[in-house]
């Protein structure tokens, strides 16, 4: 579904990814895994048009997105959801999920199905979402870019500022989504987590792509445990 | 409200007005303003009977002078001052006031009312400080001050002669009202105001200023007091806008409140600074030399003028965010480097 | 006492909306617009041709508003684009100072060759006793349209579009991810707060002249209505407006125009300086 090759973005005019090439099929869970700075984020603005590209191509569904604006990458069916999440602070959570599913007419079973996901939300569906915690706000964004119905959807560090406990539930949501049939690329620092969602991995490192494959061949690979599971 | 671009790339730009760092040596930092006093000085050699061009000549040394004082304030500390023409016209209607209708001796007059015109502007650097406004903020904060004195001069009739204005007294006889005179004081004043500019660009606090500019929470860290900087700059300005406007009511022998208004005075020095360049040190000369010439030329046009003045801001504006004369000396600066580096590349 | 306050009410109503035109286009920009005014005038000018035309009113009207909304649709396109590829603090004062040329352009260009443009909408009828107080048809029809206008701003608000165009306020990168184009939201918004200047130019001009050369004082009413409501707040900018002009017309009743004009620029002074996002802001 998603086709990245030879990808090189970065900020002013220095690249901070480079040559990075990966795919996600159909119906698949793929994690980009990689410490802080590694360029995660960074590839994944590149993805969306949020940053320019300076070389190489993406494609969505055999059509070329290369760096088309984020509003009409979201639009062909491709969901982001940054770090950082970029609510609508003072518009309340129902507000918040109805405005997912621009420009399409708010659709009530889609509201519905994201109720089910995620309970809390439907609690305090009157709420403005900046008064939510954290965790509320996570389900939130993940929330607000389901109700597109998107094809793909991309979460950079859903577990951001949520404690252990919460972190667990947001991968059980996102496992459901997974059964459900929700396409799905994970950038992620917690590596456990990570690897027990995706069927394949990527492991970034300084902007470019060190490792891939079956996240349980990942799991095994000595250099990622050592790397990032702290095992010697 | 969160403003982001397409393409979430740091904005090179650099800020408008930025002052640049002047030079080390002695000679090279002050040899500028001595060589514009010296060609300066020979305009009444050249103009001097004529009454009219005497008085062009004048008022460009003035509107020169606000334009020193507003580069003090805005270009070095970004405080943006849209009250450049009622301080001086706080420091021309209090002198005023005091000279004609007090009575008191018109140099008395003159020191006190730049010492509130260099309070009040002070004041409003000082809150500007306290509430941490951001560089709107203090535009409108100074802009409601600016015409509130206009409207103020305007409603008290009986003191400052409303609209109608006020024949000064306090003075008359004196060299001041002497044109040739006059021209050489303005233009000492002018010099000195370059002076003062140039020594802080150069002294410690020029250097916390640029700091400011650059990166105000790096500066803050690095021990730099932000707050007592900007009030610095607000007084330094201030007491020149309001020491020009005392004097130069006293050499013109009329005032209205049309001499100091946003209209007559802010836009004009932006419109120079524009020419000349924000925040640089002879970006004042230059401006108002270009924009005296300019307005004498196209005085019939009535207000196409007006329509000029905004095209030039906006284009100006547009075109070079630093000045216009910045903007063509660095652009020829490149010219001359691509051309020696040629020379000097073996073929 | 109850004349001067409902004459307020009048005023303030229009203050209300000709604050919201401002406060709309900095709140989904970051531009203070300084050539609002000259939007407004422009359309007064636009209608008082098209009446000495000969033009049916209701046409004339529509002509105004449409040439200010054009106004802001060229000026978006244009000068705008620039000033929205810097970020923050320079975007917000490359917009002031382009703006500001433009308001020269047009007022310039305006006073030039009308030089005692004046629009008069006189209504004719019978004076309406309200509360005892006997109100001008012009201020009845004034106030009808501009609560009319803030009923459709309110339900636009509750529809797709308007909770769109509300998204990219609250935060452009998010509206970008949902799929909102934020440059079709602000070329629209600029429009409108266009349109906006242009009615309230035309309501005004029913209780008073409006003179080609209010230009200026049309953009700082807005701007010290915008700036008491809170910046970017359309509710807050609406209140503000008819605060303060109930302020204005007791002010001016008891004190003096001048004084009044002092106290206005005094409530935007004081409202920056004691609670910057102003009334209802964030």
């Amino acid at each position: 579904m998603l086709e990245v090759s030879g990808l090189s973005a970065g900020y002013l005019g220095e690249n901070v990814v480079e040559g990075v090439d990966l795919e996600v099929g159909v119906g698949q869970a793929v994690t980009i895994i990689g410490s802080n700075g590694a360029g995660k984020t960074t590839l994944f603005r590149a993805l969306c048009g949020m940053l320019p590209v300076s070389a190489g191509r993406v494609r969505f569904d055999g059509e070329n997105i290369t760096g088309r604006p984020t509003h009409r990458v979201a639009r062909a069916g491709l969901a982001y959801v940054p770090a950082e999440r970029h609510l609508f602070p003072g518009m309340s959570v129902r507000e918040n999920l109805l405005l997912g599913a621009y420009p399409g007419r708010p659709d009530p079973s889609a509201l519905q199905l994201v109720f089910d996901l995620f309970p809390r939300l439907e609690e305090r569906r009157r709420q403005p979402a900046g008064s939510l915690s954290g965790g509320e706000q996570q389900m939130l964004a993940v929330g607000r870019a389901l109700m597109a119905r998107p094809r793909l959807l991309m979460l950079d560090e859903p577990t951001t500022g949520l404690a252990p406990k919460l972190a667990k539930s947001a991968y059980e949501a996102l496992q459901v989504l997974k059964e459900k049939g929700v396409t799905l690329l994970v950038a992620e620092q917690q590596v456990p987590l990570a690897l027990s969602l995706a069927d394949r991995g990527y492991v970034l490192e300084n902007g470019r792509i060190r490792l891939e494959g079956a996240s349980e061949d990942l799991a095994r690979n000595p250099e990622v445990r050592r790397a990032y599971l702290g095992v010697a | 409200m969160t403003a982001e671009p397409d393409a979430i790339v740091e904005s090179d730009a650099a800020p408008l007005g930025v002052s640049a760092r002047p030079p080390r040596s002695l000679i090279r930092a002050f040899w500028p303003i001595a060589v514009t006093g010296a060609v300066l000085a020979l305009v009444p050699l050249w103009l001097g009977d004529s009454r009219l061009m005497m008085r062009l000549a004048v008022d460009a040394l003035v509107f020169g002078a606000y334009a020193v004082a507003f580069n003090v304030i805005f270009g070095s500390t970004n405080q943006l001052f849209l009250c450049v023409g009622a301080l001086a016209g706080v420091g021309g209607y209090t002198s005023v006031i005091l000279s004609d209708r007090a009575g008191l001796p018109m140099a008395v007059g003159m020191v006190l009312a730049t010492t509130l015109a260099t309070a009040l502007g002070g004041l409003l650097s000082w809150i500007a400080v306290r509430r941490s406004l951001d560089v709107i903020f203090t535009g409108i904060v100074t802009l409601a001050f600016s015409l509130s004195f206009a409207n103020l001069v305007l409603g008290q009739r009986k003191l400052t002669g409303g609209e109608t204005g006020l024949l000064v007294s306090a003075g008359d006889g004196s060299f001041l009202r002497d044109r040739v005179a006059a021209y050489y004081l303005f233009l000492g004043m002018l010099l000195a105001f370059l002076v003062v500019f140039r020594a802080l660009q150069r002294s410690q606090i020029g250097w916390a200023f640029r700091a400011l500019r650059d990166n105000e929470l790096a500066a803050e860290l690095a021990g730099v007091d932000v707050a007592r900087y900007r009030v610095y700059a607000g007084l330094i300005g201030s007491a020149m806008l309001g020491v020009t406007g005392a004097v130069f009511t006293h050499s013109d022998g009329f005032i209205s409140p049309s001499t100091f208004e946003f209209g007559h005075v802010d836009v004009r020095v932006l419109v120079m600074l524009a020419f000349g360049g924000l925040g640089t040190l002879l970006g004042p000369v230059v401006g108002t030399v270009v924009f005296t010439v300019m307005d004498e030329v196209l005085v019939d046009s009535g207000q196409l003028r007006t329509v000029l003045y905004g095209l030039l801001i906006t284009a100006l504006f547009l075109g070079f965010k630093r000045g216009a004369v910045p903007a063509t000396t660095d652009f020829l600066r490149l010219v001359a480097r691509r051309a020696r580096s040629r020379v000097e590349r073996p073929p | 006492m109850t004349a001067v306050v409902l004459d307020g009410i009048v005023l303030g109503l229009q203050f209300g909306l000709l604050g919201v035109g401002m406060t709309l286009v900095y709140g989904l920009g970051g531009v203070l617009n300084l050539a609002y005014g000259q939007m407004a005038v422009l359309a007064a000018m636009v209608v008082a041709v098209t009446l000495a035309a000969g033009a049916p009113a209701l046409v004339a009207a529509g002509a105004g508003v449409l040439a200010a909304a054009a106004a802001g649709v060229v000026l978006d396109r244009t000068l705008m684009q620039p000033v929205y590829r810097q970020r923050g603090e320079h975007r917000v004062l490359l917009g002031l100072l382009l703006t500001l040329g433009v308001a020269f352009v047009i007022d310039g260009l305006l006073v030039w060759r009308y030089p005692t443009g004046t629009l008069r909408l006189a209504i004719g009828g019978q004076a309406v006793p309200i509360l005892g107080v006997r109100m001008r048809v012009g201020s009845l029809w004034a106030t009808g349209i501009s609560l009319a206008v803030a009923a459709l701003l309110l339900l636009f608000r509750a529809t797709t579009p308007g909770r769109a165009a509300h998204s990219v306020i609250q935060d452009e990168v998010g509206a970008r991810l949902v799929g909102i184009n934020p440059a079709a939201v602000r070329l629209f918004i600029f429009a409108l707060s266009g349109a906006l200047a242009g009615l309230v130019a035309e309501t005004r001009s029913m209780t008073s002249p409006v003179s080609v050369t209010a230009g200026f004082d049309f953009t700082i009413l807005a701007l010290i209505v915008a700036v008491v409501g809170g910046l970017g707040n359309v509710a807050g900018a609406f209140l503000a407006g008819v605060l303060l002009g109930i302020v204005s017309t007791v002010s001016a009743y008891y004190i003096g125009q001048y004084i009044t004009t002092i106290v206005l620029l005094g409530a935007a002074a004081l409202t920056i300086v004691i609670r910057p996002r102003g009334l209802l802001g964030r």
